[in-house]
């Protein structure tokens, strides 16, 4: 028997807030979290912008994390922790009416943030502070979890991978409820000089709030952001015996390999598209069923540009009538976070109606033509939708989720 | 072997009493002597670690952390005492610790 899976909870942290009713509010009204970068000095760098999750984060997570594990912990780890049981309070899950044997954590995690601007690192921390399974760690601990608890990396992608292993575990049965997602922060001095090296980021310093431009002609390059996005995964039929709200239902998911190219996506989106196209089938739909797409949009020039070929080789003469936007115009590319962060937005899109924009939308591109949602949030009565992640080595991710009645 | 006064205990169980309420954040006046460190304040083994640390530097110390684990296995500790305890045999002995169990 296969398990229907659905989201009971979810927790967010980013640029534009530390909830996730404040970070909705903010991204529903078009507002961008970029701004000259505040956690160093950047002035000697090519980019000095970012989407930095604000300071008062440090004192908002004391309200989740204990001094003494807060100090075993990267400020990226207190990220992931504090969306993870802000995402468990939102399902309101009692783990001791828990099987906890059937409860498993996934986190997406690229590094955790060890960085040169971490403080407060020392010898008796840095284990700590620098295993990339510390964070699925530290939930499993929290909550005495004793199902599967461990971290997947596959860049950009890797919380969307996570959302999908969790969406396995569940589906064939061999857990109730498994906490998912991933948090991020690349805003270091060394990790900007590289993806500077690699012309990958936006230079528009000048201009912090309009520097992500996704699907614009004057796109050029992403912009780093940092944040969190953790989600309650969990059967159908333990969420209903227990009357849980059910905020969406995650409906199927597809991830692919391009094979191609350590940077750069296979020519003209085709291993974009393929991903979409077995997300679709694996899910049980026709293509004609889909809403929206939360798109993978990092504003660079290739990504948008065969993000879109892609859902014109998937979608054909629909493609124009899909309306596709990018959360990254607003709160930046959070990296290993960005596939767990832009699914909550996407669950959310489809719960509340209502589809948030591509901010920073001027100038068209010509070959691009798509209806990206240009500047202005929509309302919408949309019922299935998409959200794709794509990563650097071709590890790509394209999830579907369904409106739930309820 | 370094000769304890009754003013060393004083000062060993002050430190430990302050070290466990700051790290756990728990009120001074709850810790006593029997409190269990992982079961009633949600402490941890690290934290034996880094008392250690503080007490080598304060008393000058010469003690390997190899010669501390290996009596420990023997004599492991879960309460405050048996942790102060503890302490003042590694001021005493220091390196000798281990000849306490000949």
């Amino acid at each position: 028997m296969v398990e229907k899976v659905v989201v009971t909870g979810m927790g967010m942290i980013s640029s534009l807030g530390f909830t996730l009713e404040s970070n909705w509010k903010n991204l529903v009204e078009g507002r961008s979290g970029v701004h000259t970068i505040s956690r160093f000095d950047a002035s000697s760098l090519a980019t000095r912008i970012a989407a930095e999750v604000s300071p008062g984060f440090e004192e908002f997570s004391r309200n989740y994390i204990k001094k003494r594990q807060a100090g075993q912990m990267t400020r990226v780890t207190r990220m992931c922790v504090t969306a993870s049981k802000m995402a468990v309070e939102d399902a309101s899950i009692d783990f001791d009416a828990t099987d906890r044997r059937r409860c498993a954590v996934i986190m997406g995690v690229v590094n955790t943030g060890n960085s040169s601007v971490e403080k407060d690192t020392t010898l008796q921390n840095f284990v700590f502070k620098n295993m990339s399974n510390s964070m699925a760690a530290w939930i499993s601990m929290e909550y005495r979890l004793n199902g599967p608890s461990f971290s997947v990396n596959t860049a950009c992608a890797s919380s969307a991978y996570a959302l999908a292993l969790g969406f396995d575990l569940i589906s064939q049965g061999k857990c109730d409820i498994v906490i998912c997602g991933g948090a991020d922060s690349i805003v270091n001095p060394e990790e900007i000089s590289g993806f500077n090296a690699l012309y990958a980021l936006s230079t528009s310093n000048d201009l912090p709030e309009q520097a992500s431009k996704p699907f614009s002609r004057d796109r050029d390059g992403f912009v780093i952001g940092e944040g969190a996005g953790v989600i309650i995964l969990e059967s159908f039929s333990h969420a209903v015996g227990r009357d849980a709200k059910i905020h969406g239902e995650f409906a199927g998911y597809a991830t692919t390999s391009e094979g191609y190219n350590i940077m750069a996506p296979a020519a003209d989106g085709e291993g974009m598209a393929y991903t979409m196209r077995e997300a679709i089938a694996n899910a049980g739909i026709e293509a004609g069923e889909v809403d929206y797409i939360n798109a993978h949009g990092t504003s660079t020039e290739l990504n948008d540009r065969y993000e879109t070929f892609a859902i014109k080789k998937v979608f054909g003469d629909l493609a124009c009538k899909i309306p596709v936007s990018s959360s990254k115009s607003m709160i930046g590319h959070t990296i290993g976070a960005a596939g767990s962060i832009e699914a909550i937005i996407t669950v959310m899109a489809l719960r509340e109606g209502i589809l948030p924009p591509t901010i920073n939308y001027r100038l068209p591109d010509p070959d691009l033509d798509l209806d990206y949602i240009p500047n202005i949030a929509r309302v919408t009565e949309a019922r299935v939708a998409l959200s794709n992640s794509f990563g650097f080595g071709g590890h790509n991710a394209t999830l579907v989720f369904r409106k739930h009645p309820s | 072997m370094a000769l304890i006064t009754d003013k060393t205990r004083d000062e060993v169980r002050e430190i430990v009493f302050d070290f466990f309420a700051e790290e756990c954040e728990v009120d001074k006046q709850t810790i006593h002597d029997g409190t269990n460190i992982i079961k009633d304040i949600d402490g941890d083994s690290l934290m034996f670690l880094e008392l250690i640390e503080i007490f080598k530097k304060k008393y000058n110390l010469d003690i390997e952390l190899k010669v501390i684990g290996k009596y420990a296995v023997k004599h492991p500790v879960t309460t405050i005492g048996q942790l102060i305890d503890m302490q003042m045999l590694i001021i005493e002995h220091e390196n000798h610790l281990l000849e306490l169990e000949r």
